[in-house]
């Protein structure tokens, strides 16, 4: 019997230091900057709300709201499935006063670039969410009760990086910050063509998103932001995939794909950097997606 | 099945209590085991809706605990061990089954065979035989490709147009490793170094014991059959630091090796996009990475057969801290590179055939070395380079350690300057290992040598360097102390430092661990 006393031993001291280790961390998840942890404190009121995978951080902040006026939110994240964009964007509007304006791009609708598995990077937040964690319950199991077992295992994640990161300063002002390699350039016709690969599934999440944020009284607007002018040609379904987010949610999809000319404006071939962001979000502006706060 | 996912847990659930269970006086431990494997399959059937209840394995699992009390304690040891190494094979491609099946039938009949043939030329052929064979499955699985590609491109260049077929074929994990090592058991038989195995179980159990089968260390016959003459009961002080070193290994593989990786990755996939100081820290954390990634599989192996009552030999001895490449090669991949010298290097003639022929019998063994590695050119320059590295130091060591006492450095500088050396010219031969191809590996050092900035661009980049040099810092810390502290020594004598210790590591685990996506870099060669 003495010698199985160090296996308990072992185990009550780690699962001590976890759940210590797991209190300490979660202050900091509740203390964080980053806009989830702004979002489940209930700190993260606005007027207008974003959402999309990485290509959705071109609705930058700062720039939104020294022209409009208006206050924001973004709660884009890079590979955002829509299952989870649908999670958040429901927690925001339930603990929030609904925004006046959503935009959100519909580029997420790409289960090629979706990971599937970051629902599991988001496990540090999943006590202050119900619906988080059936999610997680339902798609990532393992990583969930893995996180019952082991409290530090839920930050275990980038997103825990970032949301530590962010611990005591604001995140709303990162964006891409270069631009475009010539290799990528010169490279840009020998790329492969994107075929958008999403399903009646996934397009009923968005519906049900989109309807939710209207039932709170949410304009909602459906984007499809900028690519780098040369790749616009290897997008080969977009149409019909507009067409299907049309039937689906009831929205028009405001299609500003060639927005942006200007190389120096892109950091890749998917994504604007600040100057490119900028540009956009002036069109955006422009034709009233996000319009100025009134005086 | 590899170490850090879910299954192999649930494997070793159901293993340990079964093949402790073949010994007669513990008999009611083989229903309980059963139980218990049976109640596991279950409650993650029922928990998670994984599909684990597979019938044809668990009937498997039944047939060889009844078979094994039927066998009796030894033989039914040998076959649970057979059987598990099966199963933990089986799990990734249960068709390259058939290939470890063979080769080991193939081998056990031709040790046999040369053990019973009075002729020389007889068992010589025989000998010959096995060699071909085994490495004719070798070079088929993972070679046939790259030699066509070779041929073809060779073929291109002096003008004509080759319309040379190749094969998707897929390289069975491990193939390296138990293809090596069964043929030197037919070569020691011929050697006359050891009798030939007569039980054809006790040798399967042994070509396939799933610790090293798929990622080594490479085991002798000779030292390692003997230890399946007798049954393996359990044992508490086995079982203590046999888990120091299982938890050690999973940090470094887990923890260390994997943390490293995301970083590692984007430098090596876009070098032109990074800056020389990313550069510079990519190949660092990349030579880091792939020590811990194969030394932590070592420590996991090492870990799991000394639990099961198996010793194998060490495999790695902080090859970082070598002052030549003599040294490194004694404290590096120790199993691949002793057999090298065994089956090849002194076969060869050694050191014997004067500075030429040594030279020569060091390149050669050193390519094939590099070629053992992987079907690339990359791994035949990574093995030209060591070559170079040992005629090298052969060549300039004297005159170079003249130069040291001339300038009269303190014994330890003088060991810091030479591990330093060893140590960057060792990272600029990783750099071919690493990349993909050619002009990958010269991009990485056009990079490094144009001294083209000193920034960390991106969030996500500082975080893993700030983790990496941190886990790096403390696997440093911990392996230097251990020269002196021996650390499982201690956890082994001392059960509040055993508690903490394991505790501490159960924990970093868990917060820094990756597990189930990170496959072991050695996998593949």
């Amino acid at each position: 019997m003495k010698k199985i006393l160090w296996i308990f031993g072992t185990i009550a001291l780690a699962l001590l230091l976890d759940r210590a280790g797991g209190w300490f961390l979660a202050k900091i998840t509740k203390e964080s900057q980053f806009r989830y942890s702004r979002l489940y404190n209930g700190n993260e009121e606005a007027d207008i709300l974003f959402m999309g995978n990485s290509r959705g951080l071109s609705f930058f902040q700062p720039y939104v709201e020294e022209k409009t006026g208006f206050t924001t939110a973004n709660l884009s994240y890079n590979g955002m499935p829509i299952e989870l964009a649908n999670t958040l964007v429901k927690d925001y509007l339930d603990r929030h006063k609904p925004p006046r304006v959503m935009v959100m791009d519909i580029s997420l609708l790409d289960s090629t670039r979706m990971d599937n598995k970051i629902g599991y990077q988001f496990n540090h937040y999943s006590p202050y969410s119900g619906r988080l964690s059936q999610l997680l319950k339902d798609k990532v199991p393992n990583d969930y009760y893995a996180g019952k077992v082991s409290h530090l295992y839920r930050f275990n994640s980038e997103v825990f990086q970032r949301t530590f990161f962010y611990w005591k300063k604001s995140d709303k002002d990162w964006l891409l910050d270069r631009v475009i390699s010539p290799e990528m350039v010169a490279n840009v016709a020998a790329q492969k063509p994107l075929r958008f690969s999403y399903n009646e599934k996934m397009l009923n999440h968005l519906a049900d998103l989109v309807k939710y944020a209207q039932g709170k009284g949410t304009r909602v607007e459906l984007v499809m932001n900028p690519y780098y002018p040369e790749f616009v040609p290897k997008l080969v379904n977009l149409d019909t995939l507009i067409m299907d987010v049309q039937r689906t949610a009831g929205v028009t999809v405001k299609k500003y794909i060639n927005e942006v000319q200007k190389t120096e404006a892109f950091g890749d071939y998917q994504h604007v950097n600040k100057v490119g962001a900028k540009l956009y979000l002036d069109k955006l502006m422009q034709d009233g997606v996000i319009s100025n706060k009134p005086n | 099945m590899i170490f850090n996912s879910l299954p192999f847990f649930v494997f070793i659930g159901i293993f340990l209590p079964l093949f402790f269970s073949t010994k007669r006086s513990e008999s009611s431990w083989t229903w309980a085991s059963v139980s218990f494997a049976t109640l596991v399959e279950a409650v993650l059937w029922y928990g998670t809706s994984q599909g684990w209840w597979n019938w044809p394995l668990h009937g498997l699992i039944l047939a060889a605990t009844i078979g094994s009390r039927i066998l009796g304690p030894l033989k039914g040891q040998h076959l649970i061990s057979l059987v598990g190494s099966y199963v933990f094979y089986g799990w990734w491609d249960w068709r390259f089954l058939f290939l470890v099946g063979f080769s080991t039938v193939l081998d056990f009949t031709l040790g046999l065979l040369v053990d019973r043939e009075s002729d020389d030329k007889k068992r010589r052929q025989m000998m010959v035989l096995s060699i071909i064979m085994n490495l004719g499955f070798l070079g088929f699985f993972k070679y046939f490709n790259f030699f066509i590609d070779s041929a073809a491109h060779l073929l291109l260049a002096l003008g004509f147009q080759p319309h040379l077929t190749t094969l998707r074929i897929l390289l069975p994990i491990g193939i390296s490793f138990y293809t090596f090592q069964s043929m030197s058991y037919v070569i020691d038989v011929y050697r006359r170094h050891m009798p030939a195995e007569k039980n054809f179980l006790k040798y399967a159990a042994f070509v396939s014991f799933w610790p090293q089968l798929v990622a080594g260390p490479i085991v002798r016959a000779k030292d390692f059959l003997p230890q399946f003459n007798h049954n393996h009961g359990f044992d508490w002080d086995r079982l203590i630091t046999g888990t120091g070193r299982i938890l050690w290994g999973f940090f470094k593989k887990c923890v260390v090796a994997d943390s490293l990786s995301p970083f590692v990755d984007q430098i090596f996939m876009e070098p032109d996009a990074f800056t020389s100081i990313n550069l510079l820290i990519g190949v660092i954390f990349y030579s880091f990475q792939i020590y811990c990634d194969f030394s932590g599989y070592s420590d996991i192996a090492i870990g799991f057969a000394r639990v099961l009552g198996f010793k194998f030999n060490e495999n790695f001895r902080t090859p970082y801290f070598s002052q030549n490449f003599s040294e490194f090669w004694t404290r590096w991949h120790i199993s691949l590179s002793s057999w090298l010298r065994d089956y090849l290097y002194i076969p060869l003639g050694g050191n014997r055939g004067g500075k030429l022929g040594t030279y020569r019998n060091n390149m050669l063994t050193m390519l094939l070395g590099g070629l053992w590695h992987g079907a690339n050119w990359t791994f035949m320059f990574w093995g030209f380079l060591h070559g170079m590295y040992l005629i090298g130091q052969r060549q300039l060591g004297k005159p170079f350690g003249a130069v040291m006492s001339g300038l009269r450095f303190p014994s330890p500088l003088k060991a810091v300057t030479n591990i330093a050396l060893t140590y960057f010219f060792t990272c600029l031969a990783w750099i071919f290992v690493r990349a993909t191809s050619f002009d990958k590996a010269t991009d990485v050092i056009a990079g490094l040598t144009n001294l083209s900035g000193y920034t960390i661009v991106s969030m996500m980049n500082k975080f893993w360097v700030v983790k990496g040099v941190l886990l790096i810092g403390i696997l440093l810390a911990v392996e230097l102390t251990d020269l002196k502290m021996h650390w499982n020594s201690l956890a082994h004598r001392s059960t509040p430092f055993r508690i903490a210790a394991y505790a501490t590591l159960l924990v970093l685990i868990a917060f820094f661990g990756s597990f189930g996506s990170g496959a072991f870099i050695y996998f593949q060669f």
